[in-house]
């Protein structure tokens, strides 16, 4: 029992701000009077007021309220998201302090920026891969305050490419430029020069951009400390910057072709040069033969164009499939070449029996049988959309497996 | 996130006595088996063995898949008809490919009726009939390699499932499934994957040929060498063999004979006519 009451005692000097002495007199007074502990404990709090003690951000657990603490924001993204029917705007990022950095989300907009220095009441805390995340709601009271705060020196941790997604940061990566090229912006009236371009580890190709000049040229093997990622046409981008530690390795970079298992695919929210393999498990409704304004290239309906009006639509043939390898889905897109190999039928063939039939539903059902419940492996890159993520294909084939083989090699798996 | 279709065997999958939700608006239901799998969708390929209308309209349908494992019941529902009328027109048997929505009926508590609502269906072939096998037992394989190692862990989460490389879905699944269902037996179910395998490395042929004349050679054979204590079993494959028959088919023609009585096994290895 005794351990109990310290305990509780302990727990009870971490919400009110009375000491030691004055807490257990209470406590054993509630008990004396065969208050459960449970309840004494709350009456001894509920005597003195909750007053919320500042927490260091490595203190704060998982599923805690009322959370109280002092931390500087490292850095922020806003993001419309649909709550219950409605759209509305939520602030992410990481808030740090000498102890940890944790993410954080905002769901009304405090006026943050990256870089202030704020003291939060009343924010409460989830789960997020493993790690607390602060949640800032309705009730949470910010306030920025004027001094600075030291920050952790955090190790970075170490990433293969393709576990890149978009809102990680501290990053640490291996990889060889393939690309690189230099521009000019102008942010806030100041030029800076950034250098984009594609980087390749083992296991995936990632765009890039640094917003410092690490003197890096194509073919270069570098490793980054402290990147971060973020999401950019439609697929994950590491950057870089003067923050960042850049060192050129004396390594080369073996890159082979690697089926990546669909779930990562849609963690990282899409990516560049994939090799994806799944099997067809519907043809969407809008593949076969399509009508493109001659103009604009955007697919026309009954002769007109959104943007252009009445024209001579040219024809098109295109599908669009749910890819699908048992641990995650994406939307594939064929290009009127790759369509064409895949059903072993060009278009004007297709245009042919469409109007013979009358009717362009026909092509679409053909490719919904010659298609749906196949095996299929894809390349492409991922293109911007809302709903699923999409790649389009520059290279696709049926899949064909020895099937013998792979059952063979399943069954001394299971003789283990 | 659009749900996955997991590739699962109906043995399995019916095994499954757990349902979890979430508490958020609309969030999806899914089904814990005892191997780990969260299922929300599933992506079946199989035999279909039976079709019947059900309810007064006569649109919807519930058909029976057969896998390896077992069979997987699948409805085809009023709001879908056109899934209803490509069963209806479908041959039995045929092979068959069925994506679809995790079906949960629990008319009592503890009692849990699981099925498919089907989203997708089309007639295939034995290839991609043999395909689904082979990713039914990689996916299955997965979640019993995830399973031994969480019970390696003092208190095994699905973070620390996460940081070994297991996908998010195996991972929280798995988590879930040592929480709820006690002594998982995985030797029962590392025995069902070995047998599904046995029937693409077996090579049985596409359909079931009539092997009249191979029955009435292997009874002959049989006969010849059956003396007081039955035909060895190896013997008769040698036999068999000589004779330009399969081992592959002559395990079926002796099995089949003895499923129809004309064959029985005195002692273990032995074979005699009735």
């Amino acid at each position: 029992m005794e351990i109990e009451i310290e305990e509780a005692i302990n727990e009870i000097l971490e919400s009110v701000d009375v000491d030691r002495e004055t807490v257990e007199k209470d406590l054993r007074k509630f008990l004396e009077y065969g208050v459960p502990l449970e309840h004494a404990k709350e009456a001894v709090i509920n005597k003195y007021g909750s007053v919320v003690k500042e927490k260091k951000l490595k203190d704060v657990r998982v599923n805690e309220r009322n959370i109280c603490v002092v931390a500087k924001i490292l850095a922020i993204d806003e993001r419309e998201v649909e709550v219950r029917g409605e759209r509305r705007k939520i602030y992410r990022g990481l808030l740090g302090d000498e102890t940890a950095v944790l993410p954080f989300t905002a769901w009304k907009d405090f006026g943050l920026q990256k870089g202030d220095v704020i003291k939060i009441r009343n924010a409460s805390s989830s789960e997020w891969e493993g790690q607390p995340r602060l949640s800032l709601s309705e009730w949470s009271e910010v306030e920025k305050v004027d001094y600075e705060i030291d920050l952790v020196k955090r190790v970075p941790k170490k990433y293969n490419l393709i576990d890149l997604k978009p809102g990680l940061s501290n990053v640490e990566a291996r990889g060889k430029i393939l690309s690189i090229e230099e521009r000019v912006v102008s942010i806030g009236g100041e030029e800076r020069k950034v250098f984009s371009g594609i980087i390749a580890d083992e296991t995936a190709k990632v765009r890039f951009t640094s917003w410092h000049d690490f003197g890096l040229k194509e073919g270069d093997v570098i490793k980054i400390k402290g990147g971060y990622v973020r999401k950019w046409r439609g697929a994950p981008q590491l950057i870089f910057d003067e923050n960042s530690e850049v060192e050129k390795m004396d390594e080369e970079v073996i890159m082979e072709e690697i089926v990546v298992p669909l779930y990562k695919v849609v963690e990282a929210g899409g990516g560049i040069s994939l090799t994806i393999q799944g099997v067809i498990l519907d043809v969407r409704k809008d593949s076969g033969i399509i009508f493109r304004c001659p103009k604009c290239n955007r697919r026309i309906r009954n002769g007109v164009c959104e943007e252009d009006g009445e024209v001579e639509g040219v024809a098109d043939l295109r599908i669009r499939a749910l890819l699908d390898d048992g641990t995650g889905a994406v939307d594939v897109i064929f290009n009127r070449e790759i369509s064409e190999k895949l059903l072993g039928k060009n278009m004007e063939e297709y245009l042919r029996i469409a109007k013979e039939a009358m009717d362009y539903s026909i092509v679409y059902e053909e490719i919904f049988d010659k298609l749906a419940g196949k095996p299929i492996k894809v390349k492409g890159d991922s293109m911007p959309s809302d709903f699923i993520v999409t790649i389009f294909a520059s290279h696709a084939e049926m899949a064909e497996i020895d099937e013998k083989k792979e059952a063979e090699e399943l069954l001394m798996q299971l003789e283990g | 996130m659009r749900e996955p279709a997991w590739r699962i065997f109906a043995a399995e999958y019916n095994d499954a006595s757990h349902v979890i939700q979430s508490k958020e608006e609309k969030a999806p239901k899914y089904v814990i088996t005892p191997l780990g799998a969260k299922v929300n969708r599933l992506f079946i390929v199989g035999v279909l063995t039976d079709i019947e209308e059900i309810g007064a309209e006569g649109i919807r349908r519930r058909a029976r898949i057969s896998d390896p494992t077992g069979i997987h019941v699948v409805y085809a529902e009023a709001f879908k008809p056109e899934i209803a009328s490509i069963l209806a027109d479908m041959p039995i048997p045929s092979y068959i490919a069925i994506v679809g929505k995790a079906r949960i009926y629990e008319p009592e508590e503890g009692v849990l009726y699981l099925s498919a609502r089907a989203e997708m269906a089309k007639e295939v072939s034995i290839k991609e009939r043999n395909y689904w096998i082979i990713e039914a037992c990689r996916s299955m394989l997965i979640r019993i390699n995830a399973i031994r190692d969480a019970m390696n862990m003092k208190s095994p989460t699905a973070s620390q499932l996460k940081e070994l490389g297991y996908p998010p879905l195996v991972a929280e699944g798995v988590a879930e499934a040592l929480k709820i269902y006690k002594d998982i037996d995985l030797h029962h179910y590392e025995i069902m994957a070995r047998e599904a395998l046995s029937f693409i490395t077996s090579a049985r042929k596409e359909i079931r040929q009539n092997y009249e004349e191979e029955e009435q050679k292997l009874l002959k054979i049989i006969e010849e060498l059956q003396g007081e204590e039955g035909a060895a079993w190896d013997a008769v494959i040698g036999k068999a063999g000589e004779e330009g028959i399969e081992r592959s088919i002559v395990e079926e023609v002796i099995a089949s004979l003895m499923e129809k009585g004309q064959i029985y096994e005195p002692q273990l290895g032995k074979l005699k006519v009735v």
